[in-house]
């Protein structure tokens, strides 16, 4: 009786929703329209386009500020007292890892440990916090980088990687517990936290390098800034999602705070901390390997290399060396996380058997360092087992293939969406007068997230008029909504056949999972070779970086929805396809917004690296001004542009969803 | 209302009860603390949020347990039985008032006396049991024992001793998550005794279990409760399980004692409508004694008939009664109280559940 009642409630409800959205639907054309008409009279007009090389008042101050910043380094006290001994301090820090695994010291031809010790002190480390299975698939993956001719790079990312992960949890884990425990904690850092997951990881580059110098400190500081707040995040999750009843009864039961923490709550939530390590570590990774753009050591020198020389073997032979680095870093950690949470009652024979394992894995470990030490074959990746050369000239020439005999899909495809979609919007962006522009976006911001997100658009989009690099930002803009809509078509589609399917999740699984732990800038390679320098390229870079968790997100949405609403659409006798569209979309639209406003967040930050591959925009301006002083300015107020859209972006998706919701509960 | 008559006077602290509470008031919400002893505490529940958007969870309760005394508070969700528990043990700071146990001021002791105070002296049993989920059995109820800094042997060896207590042998390494729910609560009950406290607080410890464990449970409490003999605080809101286990029951209504008394004293004499409701499903022949129904010896009536004492619970009178030819003699301290006949029982029995309906 009541629910069919509150059945008959919501639907009249969804039909006012949908009267107000049609209405809503036709004022956004309207505005679009006017905006093209405008556009097309006044084309080129105030269009703020402003060549690579010069600057504007806004970038000339902030070269200069470089500049004497850059000739302080050495005099000013915060430098001598602050940002020089911090980096002197990470440096050897990192240092002191990579002389052990990757960079002989002194006059030495080897690290400390060669390859077979390596090998076998992390199949060591690995057995001991998860599986022995885990442990042979963790070798596995570093002898493949070792066959890719990779070894001594693998062996620098790695250093990099655990090292900026042991100091980012360092910092964050007691500030995470910290902000788990108190309100005060949390509410001062949540800004932050807010704005580091929104931030693209190229803009941590320019301002990190500008203060601690091209190099390893730089590389691994700005490591730690783009991780730590990954680690507070869900480390304060972690305290604060704890069940309430055995902490209550530990406090009664006359616990201090100290022991509480200790014997309670941090044991409880070991778990999810674990989790957070994992997270940490798989951003660390994927951070360590951008990082190349700033001087750091690793995988991502032969990356960036092979991208600037176009060379498709080279970069797919690194890339995959990332890839199975990343596999086993994410695969070790996961395996570590699940036996966390196990309290179950081990028989004495199983522990017995494990504690004799454990014994002669360390035995086995310790004799391979030895051996890695006084013996050549196993300090040095024997030369017969690299593969590597093959590997790549196989790669380019089926690159090569590819791109002459399926020119239609590769080329034909790249053609239509460019000449089609991009072109006519990027013009629309960028040749129409700003004002106009930023007129039109916030009065769609206004239809879309209200007038509070109108008035943000209105005022973020006006500093970035400010910065100088409006039309630079424009042309990332067209490429960012250009990717987002292709993420978003085949987001959906994906998603709802994994969300209603468990054996097309099953299948999927695998691949998204992989797909989220790959550090962004592996899929430029491949996305290079099969689409050329474009800003094709770019697109298609940040499609696949952001399908995964579009997906997934997706998937999650269409699952919740409650299947007795399922049940009642199947039983009034809909066809399959009407109860998606009628049923399980609309349903499931707050999740479709969230999964939005994550595929523009997550395209962006790609999008902008694809200034790398020929793509233009903020992305270029950021990284031309690595290596050219006159341009550090602007590369630093293209920084500062990334952010600003990404502030714009995400909140215009944030006001969407809130009204929505506002809308369906009201 | 009639909770200030039957609770005991303010400033009349009974020198020799386990727990003394008084005046005690707990309040939620913005300026909590301005709402007891002003105009606004005698306000409705609903008029009190609406005027001040407080929440009086506990409104001036009071009343007193004496040692080795099962005391019930039973009362609707929502009437503040736990948070009155809480209160009593400071895992809720109160807003005013005053709990004594053994004479001790609760709640003018220290952080670090408190800590003391729940590390010896009482201790609390959950409704959800709030084991520690990465400890073992053992090690959950050799917990207050560490955290007091006993031994690792000594804390050990207690725990074993609670762990046969409670029926739990042969589980001491296993985690909770292995048992049961009513094995876990047996944890949960040796936990609380593994201190040797005073006095035990027992919040809707059994509601969780289906209705076979708790019966079994019940019977645990009761056979612990006399073999040691703990002072203990239980809260339920099943009637026929307070009335089983209570020397003395309270109930409670929007925060505030109704009535407080005996399991008869209540079944006798409800102090209104609430109390009245709370009680209907309850057999009277099942709490009463045979003084409610006895009544002066009619002249026409045989005064032979066998005696029983005047304490006895009417169902447990009930052969007696209908097996003898006369009137049955009541008596207390040897002198007649009343007599009993079957056609008494039979009247008490026949306005039993009548309006349940
Ligand atoms: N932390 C809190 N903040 C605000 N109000 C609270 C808080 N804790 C309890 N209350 C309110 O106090 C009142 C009493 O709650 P309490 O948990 O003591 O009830 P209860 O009698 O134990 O109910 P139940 O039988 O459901 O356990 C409730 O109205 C509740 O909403
Ligand atoms: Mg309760």
């Amino acid at each position: 009786m009541s629910q069919a009642a509150s059945e008959a409630g919501t639907a009249s409800l969804l039909e006012r929703a949908k009267g107000l959205l049609r209405r809503r639907g036709i004022l956004i054309v309207l505005v679009l329209l006017a905006w093209i008409a405008l556009g097309a009279v006044l084309k080129g007009v105030n269009t703020l386009a402003l060549p690579t090389s010069e600057n504007t008042p806004f970038t000339s101050v902030l070269r200069e500020a470089a500049a004497s910043i850059r000739g302080n380094r050495t005099e000013s006290p915060a430098f001598v007292y602050f940002f020089n001994p911090i980096r002197a301090f990470v440096e050897s820090f990192i240092e002191l890892i990579r002389a052990v695994i990757s960079l002989p010291s002194g006059d030495d031809i080897i690290p400390a440990v060669g390859w077979l010790g390596v090998v076998a002190i992390i199949g060591f480390v690995v057995f001991a916090t998860s599986t022995w299975r885990t442990s042979l698939l963790a070798m596995g993956m570093l002898l493949l980088c070792g066959v890719l001719g990779m070894w001594t790079f693998t062996m620098d990312t790695l250093a990099m990687t655990l090292g900026a992960v042991v100091l980012s949890l360092a910092i964050g884990l007691p500030l995470g517990v910290w902000a788990g425990l108190s309100d005060r904690v949390l509410a001062f850092l949540r800004p932050g936290l807010d704005l580091a997951q929104i931030l693209p990881t190229l803009v941590y580059l320019a301002p990190l390098a500008l203060f601690f110098l091209i190099g390893t400190a730089a590389a691994t500081i700005a490591t730690m800034i783009y991780s730590i707040p990954i680690a507070i995040r869900i480390t304060s999750h972690a305290i604060r999602s704890l069940n309430a009843g055995p902490i209550e009864a530990a406090t009664s039961m006359g616990s201090t705070r100290w022991q509480l923490l200790t014997k309670v709550q941090l044991p409880m939530a070991k778990r999810t901390i674990a989790l957070g390590v994992n997270q940490t570590m798989m951003a660390a990774l994927s951070f360590v390997v951008i990082a190349a753009l700033i001087g750091a050591p690793g995988l991502g020198k032969p990356v960036v290399e092979a991208l600037i020389i176009r060379d498709v073997g080279d970069g797919v032979v690194a890339g995959l060396a990332v890839v199975f680095l990343a596999i086993m870093l994410d695969r070790a950690t996961t395996a570590a996380v699940v036996r966390t949470g196990n309290f179950v009652h081990e028989s004495g024979s199983a522990r017995i058997r494990r504690r004799v394992g454990l014994g002669a894995a360390f035995t086995g470990a310790m004799v391979a360092v030895v051996l890695s030490r006084y013996e050549l074959w196993a300090a040095v990746f024997p030369e017969q087992l690299i593969i590597g050369e093959s590997v790549s000239s196989a790669t380019s020439a089926a690159a090569e293939w590819i791109t002459t005999n399926l020119y239609f899909l590769t080329t034909g495809f790249r053609e239509v969406v460019t000449v089609g979609f991009l072109n006519p919007l990027e013009s629309l962006l960028s040749n129409t007068p700003w004002y106009v522009t930023i007129i039109a976006i916030s009065l769609i911001g206004a239809l879309i997230g209200g007038r509070k997100a109108a008035a943000i658009a209105l005022v973020l989009l006006g500093l970035i008029v400010l910065t100088g690099l409006w039309n630079d930002t424009m042309v990332t803009l067209a490429q960012v909504l250009i990717a987002t809509v292709i993420v978003m078509l085949v987001g959906v589609v994906v998603g709802v056949l994994v969300g209603r399917s468990p054996r097309v999740e099953r299948i999927m699984k695998p691949v998204l999972d992989a797909g989220q732990t790959l550090p962004a800038f592996v899929y430029l390679v491949p996305v290079l070779a099969l689409f050329g320098p474009t800003r094709f390229a770019a697109i298609a870079c940040g499609f696949f970086y952001a399908a995964p968790i579009v997906v997934r997100v997706v998937a999650d949405g269409v699952r919740d929805v409650p299947s007795s609403m399922v049940e009642a659409a199947t039983a009034a006798g809909s066809t399959k396809m009407q109860i998606i569209t009628k049923v399980q979309l609309p349903a499931s639209k707050r999740s479709l917004m969230l999964g939005a406003n994550q595929g523009l967040i997550f395209v962006l930050a790609v999008v902008v690296i694809g200034g790398f591959v020929g793509a233009g925009g903020l992305g270029y301006l950021v990284i031309v001004g690595q290596s050219k002083p006159e341009l550090q300015g602007k590369s630093l107020a293209a920084g500062l542009a990334i952010l600003l859209l990404g502030v714009v972006l995400d909140r215009m998706a944030q006001a969407g969803a809130e009204r929505r919701r506002e809308q369906g509960s009201a | 209302m009639t909770a200030s008559v039957l609770a005991p006077a303010e400033g009349d602290v009974a020198q020799n009860s386990a727990i003394s509470v008084r005046s005690l008031w707990k309040v939620f919400g913005p300026k909590a603390d301005t709402v007891a002893g002003s105009p606004a505490a005698d306000l409705s529940r609903s008029e009190l949020l609406a005027t001040t958007g407080c929440v009086a969870a506990v409104r001036d309760v009071s009343f007193d347990v004496a040692p080795g005394e099962v005391f019930v508070v039973m009362g609707l969700s929502g009437s503040g039985k736990s948070t009155l528990v809480r209160c009593l043990t400071r895992l809720i700071e109160p807003t005013s008032g005053s709990v004594l146990l053994a004479g001790e001021d609760v709640l003018k002791a220290s952080p670090a006396r408190l800590r003391e105070l729940r590390r010896t002296s009482f201790s609390m049993v959950f409704q959800h049991f709030g084991l520690l989920p990465h400890r073992k059995v053992i090690d959950n109820i050799a917990y207050s024992l560490e955290v007091n800094g006993v031994k690792r042997d000594a804390r050990y060896r207690r725990a074993n001793e609670v762990i046969e207590l409670v029926g739990l042998d042969g589980y001491a390494n296993h985690y909770p998550e292995q048992l049961s729910g009513g094995m876990q609560q047996r944890v949960g009950l040796a936990r609380a005794l593994a201190v040797d406290p005073q006095v035990m607080f027992l919040d809707e410890p059994f509601s969780a279990l289906d209705p076979l464990i708790r019966r079994d449970m019940q019977a645990e409490v009761i056979r612990l409760h006399r073999d040691l003999g703990k002072t203990m605080v239980f809260i339920t809101h099943d009637l026929s399980e307070a009335m089983k286990l209570g020397d003395r029951i309270a109930i409670m209504r929007d925060g505030a004692v109704v009535q407080m008394g005996t399991p008869e004293e209540l079944v006798a004499n409800p102090a209104d409508d609430y109390v009245t409701d709370f009680i209907r499903d309850i057999p009277k022949s099942h709490v009463l004694t045979v003084r409610a129904i006895a009544r002066p010896l009619r002249p026409e009536e045989d005064s032979t008939g066998p005696e029983i004492d005047v304490t006895t619970i009417i169902r447990a009178a009930t052969p007696v009664i209908i097996g003898a030819g006369s009137p049955v003699k009541v008596m207390e301290a040897g002198a007649l109280v009343g007599v009993v006949t079957s056609d008494d029982v039979l009247r008490l029995i026949g306005t039993d559940g009548g309006d349940s309906q």
